[in-house]
């Protein structure tokens, strides 16, 4: 193989994810009626925005060779969060703030805070009391949601104060809002993740920790960041959530959590660590959610959705991990 | 030391002296197996049955399953060997739980079957509003507001289903295609929302309004999806009225959205006479007595008492809310529950 080709061969590997997005959009719109047009294209954009931001949090902790189950029980607890203090319906108390433009830094604040908390509760015993990743986020992902059953009471808020709420409407390039700060985010992260120390230090920590603090590197404060960050992240993606359905119900994300890890990989970041890039991801979460709603515009009985979507996922993962295979013959 | 912890059960034994009049007024407990407490119906019956089994002299204590039948079943073993006056069902699955439920009657637990009815096997009582009936009820509404729209009985419908695993959306849809098969101009476009799950739903309406701009009508199964199907609309830039909508169950969100004029119909579950027609056969069903067929008043609304193969059934019948009658109190998602006191049926 000639240096050109497999630089070729690189390139198409190092982004094969797109290529893969790009064949399936083309499949979509040549077989699925009425899946080529420009609203379509928004809908799926609009709706990957909360799976987009929740798998960039749910990256950081991966990369690092690390997992947190948690991230969909903190987005529905700072969705609910927003949700009651920010409806004025249901159980919402509909706290009003003036000028009305604070609501939305102050909901959005209040979101961050509670997903941050909860990511510190999980860092602080994952890396200072050095126990299982898995275990303690799993509790989370359990007691969390618990929270929001019990604060909630079972109930719901609807009737999003309209200055918050705006931002689910209001649309740029005929994209929502909400799709355009999911895109900003993967740009700040992308950056940070590849530009920044911070960024290269968690995907040395997910390749090698002990060579990584051997070489001087703060290990235990990058991987006590990246744990408040998912949680953080998490809490965006809730607070996107409560705009999108203008309201917050005890089972809202419901699911999520096994579409962001579904992203994650699909986007080629390995669940060992030290492997991945976000934009990948974002190229993950696009996928999925084109799938979603092929299936909505096909005429297929709904019994056999679960079905098409497992099988259609499990074909994503394949063609990655074939990716994977080509690239150790070619390394 | 010793003295802390005198003092600590000298209070403990207090509290338990005062607590033991309380115990002496009840006649037993029932222990209620609610499915799930992630939505506002099911979260809603626990207050009523808890309230209404009060008033005829029962303690409450209630179990959640999670939308999850294994969990059921565990709680049920639990339950029986708890020996509870009766056990009120609202099954996970309507089918995987006859063993248990034929397991609790052999030990001689009284089961009510509640808003689920389980046909495959005999229960001491049952209290539903009939999900198939729901989408009955909800068929006729949408056969008015078509015809309002478009003259006769046409269009195209798009059906947002619960969960495709939970059998209670499965029979709404039932019920509703049956009765609206008789309308050969109507086309009905069926998509789940996974797990019930309010996002689901929204990204359903998202698409499908785009793909089909010609859909007249919005049936979701449930009424916390219509507030995302709403969300959905409004981000596509609809306004209350561009497109009809009917959700079922009755919650308090629905009502909201009737009042704002994005929903039409509210197909209402009577959670309130569900709960308290269990009550007011509790004394019947815990001292084993027969329950006679006929018509019963039940908090101002007619119940049909029935004997069916699977035991006595009485049917509370569901009705249609809209901007007529949405203000009604009788309703339970407009949260005011009844303030006269039920008696037991002698």
């Amino acid at each position: 193989m000639n240096p050109r080709t497999r630089r070729l061969l690189e390139i198409v590997l190092d982004n094969l994810v797109w290529f893969m997005l790009i064949f399936v959009l083309a499949i979509f719109s040549a077989f699925v009626p009425n899946f080529f047009q420009l609203g379509i294209f928004a809908n799926i954009i609009e709706a990957s925005s909360v799976l987009g931001v929740m798998s960039i949090g749910l990256a950081l902790v991966i990369i690092t060779g690390n997992m947190d189950l948690s991230v969909e029980s903190v987005a529905a607890l700072a969705a609910m969060s927003v949700g009651v203090l920010f409806c004025s319906a249901g159980i919402g108390i509909g706290v009003t703030l003036h000028p009305e433009w604070l609501m939305v830094p102050a909901s959005l604040a209040i979101a961050l805070v509670v997903g941050g908390l909860i990511g510190a509760i999980n860092g602080f015993f994952i890396v200072k009391v050095k126990m299982n990743a898995f275990i303690i986020t799993l509790a989370s992902y359990i007691w969390v949601r618990g929270l929001v059953v019990a604060v909630s009471g079972g109930r719901s808020a609807q009737d999003l104060a309209p200055s918050i709420r705006w931002f689910g409407i209001q649309r740029v390039l005929g994209i929502p809002l909400t799709a355009w700060i999911a895109i900003a985010c993967f740009v700040v992260f992308s950056l940070i993740m590849a530009k920044t120390p911070f960024g290269r230090h968690l995907k040395m920590i997910g390749g090698n920790e002990q060579a990584t603090f051997r070489a001087g590197i703060r290990v235990t404060r990058n991987l006590l960041i990246a744990f408040i960050l998912a949680g953080a992240i998490a809490g965006m993606a809730g607070w996107l959530l409560t705009i999108r359905t203008s309201g917050a119900t005890a089972n809202l994300g419901v699911g999520l959590l096994f579409n962001a890890f579904a992203a994650v990989v699909i986007g080629g970041i390995s669940l060992k660590g030290g492997v991945g890039s976000l934009p990948g991801v974002y190229a993950g979460v696009l996928l999925l959610s084109s799938i979603n709603t092929a299936i909505n515009l096909m005429g297929l009985p709904a019994n056999f959705t679960q079905v098409i979507h497992g099988l259609l996922v499990l074909a994503a993962v394949l063609l990655d991990t074939l990716k994977q295979s080509i690239r150790h013959k070619l390394a | 030391m010793k003295r802390f912890l005198t003092g600590l059960f000298g209070i403990l034994a207090l509290a338990m002296a005062m607590l033991t009049p309380a115990f002496a007024q009840s006649k037993g407990t029932v222990y209620y197996l609610v499915p799930t407490l992630l939505d506002e119906f099911q979260t809603g019956s626990v207050s009523a049955l808890e309230m209404f089994l009060k008033q005829v002299g029962y303690e409450m204590k209630t179990l959640n399953a999670d939308n999850k039948t294994d969990v059921q079943q565990s709680q049920m073993n639990d339950v029986i060997a708890l020996k509870p006056q009766a056990i009120i069902l609202a099954a996970v699955d309507f089918n995987a739980l006859k063993p248990s439920i034929e397991s609790a009657r052999a030990a001689g637990i009284p089961v009510v079957e509640f808003d689920r009815q389980i046909t495959s096997t005999m229960s001491d009582f049952t209290s539903v509003a009939g999900t198939i009936e729901i989408g009955y009820v909800a068929a006729e509404a949408a056969e008015k507001l078509l015809t309002e729209k478009n003259g006769s009985v046409k269009g195209k419908i798009l059906q947002v289903l619960g969960d495709p695993g939970d059998p209670y959306t499965l029979d709404i849809q039932k019920g509703f295609e049956e009765k609206m098969s008789a309308f050969p101009e109507v086309t009905i476009i069926s998509k789940p929302a996974m797990q019930w799950e309010a996002s689901n739903a929204g990204t359903i309406v998202a698409d499908a309004v785009v793909a089909n701009p010609d859909i007249d009508l919005i049936f979701n199964h449930a009424a916390h999806l219509s507030v995302a199907a709403v969300a959905a609309l409004e981000t596509a830039g609809k306004k209350p009225g561009d497109i009809l909508m009917m959700s079922s169950n009755g919650a308090p969100v629905g009502l909201d959205l009737i009042r704002k004029g994005w929903l039409n119909v509210e197909v209402e579950q009577p959670l309130y006479a569900q709960a308290a027609a269990v009550a007011m056969f509790m004394d019947k069903l815990v001292n084993k007595q027969e329950i006679k067929p006929g018509e019963y008043d039940v908090i101002g609304l007619k119940g049909v008492v029935t004997n069916e193969a699977w035991g006595p059934n009485l049917k509370v019948p569901g009705a249609a809310i809209d901007k007529s009658n949405v203000d009604d109190p009788k309703f339970w998602g407009n949260m005011k529950p009844p303030s006269d006191t039920i008696k037991s049926v002698e």
